[in-house]
Protein backbone atom coordinates (compact mmCIF):
# COMPACT_ATOMS: atom_id res chain seq x y z
CA UNK A 1 0.00 0.00 0.00
CA UNK A 2 1.48 3.48 -1.06
CA UNK A 3 -0.19 6.49 0.68
CA UNK A 4 0.70 8.75 -2.00
CA UNK A 5 -1.74 6.54 -4.00
CA UNK A 6 -4.23 6.21 -1.78
CA UNK A 7 -4.09 9.78 -1.28
CA UNK A 8 -4.51 10.62 -5.09
CA UNK A 9 -7.16 8.15 -5.64
CA UNK A 10 -9.64 10.07 -3.01
CA UNK A 11 -8.56 13.38 -4.56
CA UNK A 12 -9.59 11.94 -7.99
CA UNK A 13 -12.64 11.23 -7.72
CA UNK A 14 -13.59 14.09 -5.34
CA UNK A 15 -11.69 16.79 -7.91
CA UNK A 16 -14.48 16.00 -10.60
CA UNK A 17 -17.38 16.39 -8.02
CA UNK A 18 -15.71 19.93 -6.69
CA UNK A 19 -15.78 20.88 -10.23
CA UNK A 20 -19.09 20.31 -10.73
CA UNK A 21 -19.98 22.20 -7.76
CA UNK A 22 -18.68 24.94 -8.24
CA UNK A 23 -20.32 25.17 -11.48
CA UNK A 24 -23.67 24.23 -10.29
CA UNK A 25 -23.08 27.49 -8.43
CA UNK A 26 -22.25 29.77 -11.39
CA UNK A 27 -21.15 29.30 -14.94
CA UNK A 28 -17.31 29.94 -14.76
CA UNK A 29 -14.34 30.32 -16.89
CA UNK A 30 -11.59 27.94 -16.35
CA UNK A 31 -9.30 30.26 -13.86
CA UNK A 32 -12.57 30.77 -11.65
CA UNK A 33 -13.08 27.33 -11.55
CA UNK A 34 -9.35 27.19 -10.16
CA UNK A 35 -9.01 30.16 -8.12
CA UNK A 36 -12.27 28.39 -6.33
CA UNK A 37 -10.46 24.72 -6.24
CA UNK A 38 -6.96 26.13 -4.77
CA UNK A 39 -8.70 28.21 -2.32
CA UNK A 40 -10.17 24.53 -1.18
CA UNK A 41 -6.90 23.49 -1.37
CA UNK A 42 -8.26 20.34 -3.69
CA UNK A 43 -5.98 20.68 -6.54
CA UNK A 44 -2.77 21.43 -6.37
CA UNK A 45 -1.36 21.77 -10.04
CA UNK A 46 -3.54 23.92 -12.48
CA UNK A 47 -2.63 21.35 -15.33
CA UNK A 48 -5.15 18.59 -13.88
CA UNK A 49 -8.15 20.81 -14.22
CA UNK A 50 -8.31 21.00 -17.84
CA UNK A 51 -8.47 17.28 -19.06
CA UNK A 52 -11.08 16.89 -17.01
CA UNK A 53 -12.99 19.29 -17.82
CA UNK A 54 -12.82 18.41 -21.55
CA UNK A 55 -13.63 14.65 -20.60
CA UNK A 56 -16.67 16.07 -18.44
CA UNK A 57 -17.43 18.19 -21.92
CA UNK A 58 -17.07 15.27 -23.68
CA UNK A 59 -19.25 13.10 -21.44
CA UNK A 60 -21.71 15.33 -21.93
CA UNK A 61 -21.71 16.81 -18.73
CA UNK A 62 -20.90 20.54 -19.40
CA UNK A 63 -20.98 22.84 -21.95
CA UNK A 64 -19.26 26.26 -22.84
CA UNK A 65 -19.77 29.39 -24.56
CA UNK A 66 -17.21 32.06 -25.62
CA UNK A 67 -17.51 35.09 -24.22
CA UNK A 68 -15.65 38.56 -24.58
CA UNK A 69 -13.47 39.97 -22.27
CA UNK A 70 -12.37 43.34 -21.50
CA UNK A 71 -8.81 42.08 -20.33
CA UNK A 72 -8.20 39.58 -23.22
CA UNK A 73 -9.13 37.29 -26.07
CA UNK A 74 -12.37 35.80 -25.08
CA UNK A 75 -13.13 33.04 -22.62
CA UNK A 76 -14.44 29.81 -21.92
CA UNK A 77 -17.36 29.84 -20.17
CA UNK A 78 -18.10 26.20 -18.65
CA UNK A 79 -21.98 25.70 -17.56
CA UNK A 80 -23.73 22.06 -15.82
CA UNK A 81 -25.86 20.71 -18.31
CA UNK A 82 -29.74 19.24 -17.39
CA UNK A 83 -27.21 15.83 -17.67
CA UNK A 84 -24.60 17.63 -15.40
CA UNK A 85 -27.33 18.53 -12.74
CA UNK A 86 -28.82 15.70 -12.67
CA UNK A 87 -25.24 13.71 -11.76
CA UNK A 88 -24.24 16.38 -10.22
CA UNK A 89 -27.27 15.53 -7.24
CA UNK A 90 -26.27 11.87 -7.52
CA UNK A 91 -23.23 12.35 -6.46
CA UNK A 92 -24.47 14.92 -3.38
CA UNK A 93 -26.49 11.97 -2.23
CA UNK A 94 -23.85 9.74 -2.35
CA UNK A 95 -21.32 12.29 -0.80
CA UNK A 96 -23.18 12.62 1.63
CA UNK A 97 -23.55 8.65 2.02
CA UNK A 98 -19.98 8.37 2.46
CA UNK A 99 -19.35 10.91 4.71
CA UNK A 100 -21.76 9.25 7.11
CA UNK A 101 -20.18 5.78 6.83
CA UNK A 102 -17.37 6.92 7.17
CA UNK A 103 -17.99 8.82 10.30
CA UNK A 104 -19.89 5.73 11.36
CA UNK A 105 -16.77 3.30 11.24
CA UNK A 106 -14.38 6.51 12.99
CA UNK A 107 -17.21 6.62 15.88
CA UNK A 108 -17.42 2.96 16.65
CA UNK A 109 -14.13 2.23 16.31
CA UNK A 110 -13.59 4.79 18.86
CA UNK A 111 -16.14 3.15 21.50
CA UNK A 112 -14.57 -0.23 21.18
CA UNK A 113 -11.12 1.64 22.12
CA UNK A 114 -13.15 2.97 25.45
CA UNK B 1 22.25 40.66 -23.95
CA UNK B 2 19.91 37.86 -25.28
CA UNK B 3 18.14 37.07 -28.29
CA UNK B 4 14.62 36.86 -27.67
CA UNK B 5 11.68 35.10 -29.84
CA UNK B 6 8.08 36.60 -30.72
CA UNK B 7 5.69 33.95 -30.32
CA UNK B 8 1.99 33.19 -30.25
CA UNK B 9 0.44 31.57 -27.25
CA UNK B 10 -3.61 31.47 -26.80
CA UNK B 11 -4.28 34.24 -29.22
CA UNK B 12 -1.43 36.55 -27.59
CA UNK B 13 2.19 37.43 -28.95
CA UNK B 14 5.02 37.90 -26.35
CA UNK B 15 8.23 38.70 -26.53
CA UNK B 16 10.44 35.63 -25.19
CA UNK B 17 14.36 35.24 -24.31
CA UNK B 18 15.80 32.37 -26.80
CA UNK B 19 16.54 29.79 -23.50
CA UNK B 20 13.21 30.77 -21.87
CA UNK B 21 11.63 29.53 -25.52
CA UNK B 22 13.42 26.60 -25.58
CA UNK B 23 12.35 25.58 -21.92
CA UNK B 24 8.85 26.64 -22.83
CA UNK B 25 8.31 24.44 -26.00
CA UNK B 26 10.14 21.05 -24.38
CA UNK B 27 7.68 21.63 -21.77
CA UNK B 28 4.46 22.20 -24.35
CA UNK B 29 6.38 19.03 -25.97
CA UNK B 30 6.17 16.71 -23.15
CA UNK B 31 2.26 17.91 -22.49
CA UNK B 32 1.56 16.89 -25.92
CA UNK B 33 3.06 13.56 -25.70
CA UNK B 34 1.24 13.21 -22.16
CA UNK B 35 -2.07 13.86 -23.60
CA UNK B 36 -1.74 12.06 -26.88
CA UNK B 37 -4.11 9.20 -25.72
CA UNK B 38 -6.79 11.37 -24.88
CA UNK B 39 -10.02 12.37 -26.93
CA UNK B 40 -9.53 15.77 -27.97
CA UNK B 41 -6.08 16.07 -26.59
CA UNK B 42 -5.80 19.11 -28.99
CA UNK B 43 -8.45 21.02 -26.89
CA UNK B 44 -6.57 20.51 -23.63
CA UNK B 45 -3.52 21.84 -25.27
CA UNK B 46 -5.27 24.98 -26.09
CA UNK B 47 -6.88 25.23 -22.62
CA UNK B 48 -3.57 24.94 -20.88
CA UNK B 49 -2.06 27.37 -23.56
CA UNK B 50 -4.58 30.09 -22.81
CA UNK B 51 -4.40 29.97 -19.48
CA UNK B 52 -0.41 30.01 -19.61
CA UNK B 53 -0.64 33.22 -21.79
CA UNK B 54 -2.99 34.70 -19.03
CA UNK B 55 -0.29 33.46 -16.50
CA UNK B 56 2.22 35.16 -18.75
CA UNK B 57 0.52 38.38 -19.40
CA UNK B 58 0.10 39.23 -15.62
CA UNK B 59 3.84 39.09 -15.72
CA UNK B 60 4.63 41.93 -17.71
CA UNK B 61 4.33 45.35 -17.11
CA UNK B 62 5.76 48.50 -19.08
CA UNK B 63 9.15 47.89 -17.57
CA UNK B 64 9.00 44.45 -18.13
CA UNK B 65 8.29 43.39 -21.12
CA UNK B 66 10.14 40.24 -22.06
CA UNK B 67 9.26 36.48 -20.68
CA UNK B 68 12.43 35.00 -19.24
CA UNK B 69 13.20 31.86 -18.41
CA UNK B 70 12.14 32.31 -14.53
CA UNK B 71 8.67 32.71 -15.53
CA UNK B 72 8.77 30.16 -17.62
CA UNK B 73 9.43 27.71 -14.56
CA UNK B 74 6.91 29.82 -12.42
CA UNK B 75 4.13 29.12 -14.86
CA UNK B 76 5.30 25.63 -15.32
CA UNK B 77 5.30 25.27 -11.69
CA UNK B 78 1.59 26.34 -11.67
CA UNK B 79 0.24 24.25 -14.47
CA UNK B 80 2.50 21.11 -13.29
CA UNK B 81 4.42 18.82 -15.42
CA UNK B 82 3.16 15.50 -16.75
CA UNK B 83 4.60 13.33 -14.20
CA UNK B 84 2.82 15.93 -11.51
CA UNK B 85 -0.78 15.04 -12.96
CA UNK B 86 -2.74 12.47 -11.39
CA UNK B 87 -4.03 9.79 -13.74
CA UNK B 88 -7.33 9.99 -13.75
CA UNK B 89 -7.76 7.14 -16.57
CA UNK B 90 -5.40 4.18 -17.24
CA UNK B 91 -2.07 3.34 -15.70
CA UNK B 92 0.41 6.08 -15.75
CA UNK B 93 2.89 7.21 -17.83
CA UNK B 94 5.88 5.30 -15.70
CA UNK B 95 4.16 2.10 -15.79
CA UNK B 96 3.16 2.43 -19.63
CA UNK B 97 6.62 2.19 -20.60
CA UNK B 98 8.59 -0.03 -18.00
CA UNK B 99 6.13 -2.83 -16.93
CA UNK B 100 6.67 -5.93 -17.83
CA UNK B 101 3.01 -6.02 -18.94
CA UNK B 102 3.52 -3.28 -21.38
CA UNK B 103 2.60 -4.64 -25.00
CA UNK B 104 4.08 -2.76 -28.14
CA UNK B 105 4.78 -3.26 -31.28
CA UNK B 106 8.73 -3.40 -32.44
CA UNK B 107 10.53 -4.61 -35.47
CA UNK B 108 12.17 -7.40 -34.90
CA UNK B 109 15.67 -7.88 -35.76
CA UNK B 110 16.48 -11.46 -34.90
CA UNK B 111 13.77 -13.17 -36.90
CA UNK B 112 13.75 -10.70 -39.83
CA UNK B 113 13.56 -11.54 -43.57
CA UNK B 114 13.68 -7.65 -45.05
CA UNK B 115 13.07 -5.53 -41.88
CA UNK B 116 12.05 -7.39 -39.22
CA UNK B 117 8.19 -5.69 -39.70
CA UNK B 118 6.85 -9.48 -40.29
CA UNK B 119 8.54 -11.29 -37.89
CA UNK B 120 8.00 -7.87 -35.34
CA UNK B 121 4.06 -8.06 -36.21
CA UNK B 122 3.98 -11.96 -35.94
CA UNK B 123 5.95 -11.86 -32.38
CA UNK B 124 2.85 -8.95 -31.23
CA UNK B 125 0.11 -10.91 -32.06
CA UNK B 126 1.72 -14.31 -31.44
CA UNK B 127 1.18 -16.09 -34.81
CA UNK B 128 3.78 -17.14 -37.49
CA UNK B 129 5.52 -14.08 -39.38
CA UNK B 130 5.36 -16.59 -42.79
CA UNK B 131 1.43 -15.73 -42.36
CA UNK B 132 2.02 -12.20 -42.52
CA UNK B 133 4.64 -12.13 -44.88
CA UNK B 134 1.91 -13.90 -47.20
CA UNK B 135 -0.42 -11.11 -46.53
CA UNK B 136 1.94 -8.69 -47.51
CA UNK B 137 3.16 -10.44 -50.43
CA UNK B 138 -0.28 -10.99 -51.72
CA UNK B 139 -1.19 -7.08 -51.45
CA UNK B 140 1.92 -6.10 -53.26
CA UNK B 141 1.13 -8.01 -56.09
CA UNK B 142 -2.27 -5.85 -55.56
CA UNK B 143 -1.42 -2.67 -56.64
CA UNK B 144 1.96 -2.57 -54.29
CA UNK B 145 -0.23 -1.98 -51.11
CA UNK B 146 1.66 -4.65 -49.90
CA UNK B 147 5.04 -2.51 -50.09
CA UNK B 148 3.78 1.37 -49.27
CA UNK B 149 2.55 -0.52 -46.04
CA UNK B 150 5.43 -2.32 -44.82
CA UNK B 151 7.69 0.59 -45.73
CA UNK B 152 4.94 3.17 -43.60
CA UNK B 153 5.24 0.27 -40.76
CA UNK B 154 9.27 0.16 -41.21
CA UNK B 155 9.50 3.65 -40.60
CA UNK B 156 6.97 3.83 -37.55
CA UNK B 157 8.02 0.90 -35.57
CA UNK B 158 10.82 1.25 -34.11
CA UNK B 159 13.64 -1.55 -33.69
CA UNK B 160 13.46 -3.85 -30.75
CA UNK B 161 17.22 -3.66 -29.58
CA UNK B 162 17.14 -3.84 -25.71
CA UNK B 163 15.94 -6.91 -23.84
CA UNK B 164 13.00 -5.11 -22.17
CA UNK B 165 11.50 -3.86 -25.69
CA UNK B 166 11.76 -7.51 -27.12
CA UNK B 167 9.51 -8.01 -23.77
CA UNK B 168 7.03 -5.61 -24.61
CA UNK B 169 7.08 -6.46 -28.00
CA UNK B 170 5.56 -10.15 -26.86
CA UNK B 171 3.83 -8.60 -24.13
CA UNK B 172 0.67 -9.63 -22.71
CA UNK B 173 -1.49 -12.72 -23.80
CA UNK B 174 -3.52 -11.94 -27.04
CA UNK B 175 -6.71 -10.54 -26.41
CA UNK B 176 -8.82 -7.86 -28.67
CA UNK B 177 -8.09 -5.36 -25.97
CA UNK B 178 -4.80 -5.06 -26.76
CA UNK B 179 -4.84 -5.33 -30.81
CA UNK B 180 -6.94 -2.22 -30.60
CA UNK B 181 -5.03 -0.59 -27.70
CA UNK B 182 -1.78 -0.89 -29.93
CA UNK B 183 -3.51 0.20 -33.21
CA UNK B 184 -4.50 3.31 -31.53
CA UNK B 185 -1.28 3.85 -30.16
CA UNK B 186 0.68 3.28 -33.10
CA UNK B 187 -1.78 5.85 -34.96
CA UNK B 188 -1.14 8.38 -32.69
CA UNK B 189 2.69 7.93 -33.42
CA UNK B 190 1.80 8.33 -37.18
CA UNK B 191 -0.35 11.57 -36.14
CA UNK B 192 2.63 12.76 -34.32
CA UNK B 193 5.09 12.16 -37.03
CA UNK B 194 2.93 14.11 -39.56
CA UNK B 195 2.35 17.18 -38.06
CA UNK B 196 5.89 17.69 -37.04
Amino acid sequence: MDLENTKAQMRKGILEYCILSVLSKNSCYASDIIKELKEARVIVVEGTLYPLLTRQKNAGLLSYRWEESQQGPPRKYYELTPEGEAYLSDLDKSWDELVESVNLIRTSEQLINQ
Amino acid sequence: MKITVSINLGGYSFNIDEDAYAELKRYLKNLDLHFAGEESSSEILSDIESRMSELFRSKLTVYKQVITLGDVGEVISVMGRPEDFPDNEGPSRKEKFSTPGTHRMYRDPDKRVIGGVSSGMGAYWDIEPWIIRVIFIALAFAGGLGIVIYLILYIVLPEAKTTAQKIEMKGNPVNIHNIKDSVKKEFDTVRKNMKL
